[in-house]
Formats: structure tokens, sequence, C-alpha cells
């Protein structure tokens, strides 16, 4: 029992420290970028694209091909979901899936 | 054991959470909302049911919902090549100065993220059902 408690333990902690060393480097590199051209323009003309919300007028048509690209991934993900997870649920699968 | 009480909650609640979720679709360009956020309402509304009432009463809704989800992405592609087509960059705003085009696209992007979440969640229902 004791040597289970010492493992998570031991595993805890190196999530953790990786995720302490990850934000410490994250947080080294950023510069402030605000006033960078592209913003300036997004800002002044966004009433060309028809839409008052900013954000809409970015995500829908500045930034569309991202957002294209947003919708894909979020497709994958569920289709792999369901096509992995078919199995689980008709119980062909014998470990059982999710943490049982 | 699901009391009457969330029944009918469940059940008189739904219809005002579906309604909730089409006005953040619809007024996306202009209102906070859009998109995303309104196919996640309306999905929150049929998980909502699904939770209360079980997965039958849901049934016919999502007979085949995960067309949704898959339409959506070639709907989405193919807006982006008509502009292709027309002449103008991948994805031209067919339609500037009106948010014709913007409101089409959040719809397909609701009914896209509704379809999937709904998909997922009866999927993680039924796992849990066992």
């Amino acid at each position: 029992m004791i040597e289970t408690l010492f493992k998570r333990a031991v595993t805890a902690f190196l999530v953790i420290a990786i995720c302490i060393a990850l934000l410490q480097g994250m947080s080294l590199k950023y510069e402030d970028k605000s006033e960078s051209p592209i913003f300036e323009y997004y800002v002044e003309n966004h009433e060309e694209t028809g839409a008052v919300n900013l954000v809409e007028a970015i995500l829908l048509d500045y930034r569309a091909y991202d957002t294209f690209g947003e919708i894909l991934v979020l497709y994958i993900s569920i289709a792999g979901v369901i096509i992995l997870g078919k199995e689980i649920v008709e119980g062909k699968s014998e470990e059982g899936g999710f943490g049982s | 054991m699901k009391s009457i009480i969330v029944k009918t909650f469940g059940r008189a609640l739904a219809p005002f959470i579906l309604m909730y979720g089409i006005y953040l679709m619809l007024f996306g360009p202009v209102s906070p909302g859009g998109g995303f956020q309104g196919g996640v309402v309306l999905a929150s509304a049929v998980v909502l049911v699904l939770v209360t009432h079980g997965k039958e009463k849901v049934k016919r809704l999502t007979q085949n919902i995960e067309w949704f989800d898959s339409f959506g992405v070639f709907v989405f592609l193919f807006f982006g090549s008509i502009g292709m087509l027309i002449g103008g960059s991948f994805f031209v705003n067919l339609t500037p100065y009106s948010m014709t085009s913007l409101v089409f696209l959040d719809v397909i992007i609701a009914m896209k993220v509704f379809a999937g979440i709904v998909v997922l969640s009866i999927f993680f229902f039924e796992r849990g059902a066992e």
C-alpha cells in the first residue's frame, strides 16, 4: 500500500514541477504585441465585414481560415471518440475503456 | 431515481434554453454570441432533457444528427471555395457590408457544435448507463 502512495506522490510532484517549468518558460517569451499593424487594421475598418461585433468580424471574416481549422479539429475529435468508443459501448473490447 | 420535480423542470426549461441558444446563434455579429456559443447552449438544452428523461425522449431528435456534424464542415468549406470560384481569395466575404454571410456561417457552426456535443453526450450517457 505504501509503495502505491509513494508512487502517486512522486508522479504528482513530477507533473506539478513540469507544469511550473512550462509556465515559467512561456511567460519569459511574452512581449507586448498589441501595437502590431494587423490589429490596427482590424480595429479601424471592421465595418467592411458588416459585423458590429469585432470578435465575429475577426472570427468569421478576417480569420475564417483559422475557424475552418477549428471546426475541422472539433469534427475529427468527436468522430474519433465515437469511432473508438463504439466497441466499448457495445462491450466488444474487453478492457472496458474509461477508467474501469 | 429522478424525482418528479427534476423531470418537470427539465421539460419546462428546455424550450427557453433552446430559444436563448437560437438567439445567440442568430445575433452573433451584432451582440455577444456567435456560432460556437449558440451551438453549445442549444446542446445544453438537449442534454438537460437527455439527462432528466433518459435516451428514449431524445431518440427521435438525435436519430441521424451526426450527419449535421460532418455536413457542417463541408458546407463551411464550400462557402469558402465559392469565394475562390468568384475570383477572390479563399474566404472572400460574399456579401460585404451586410451580415448575411456571417449569420450563415454562424448557423452552420452552431449546427455543427450542437450535433457534435449532443452525439458526444449521448455516447457518454450510454457508456454510463451500463
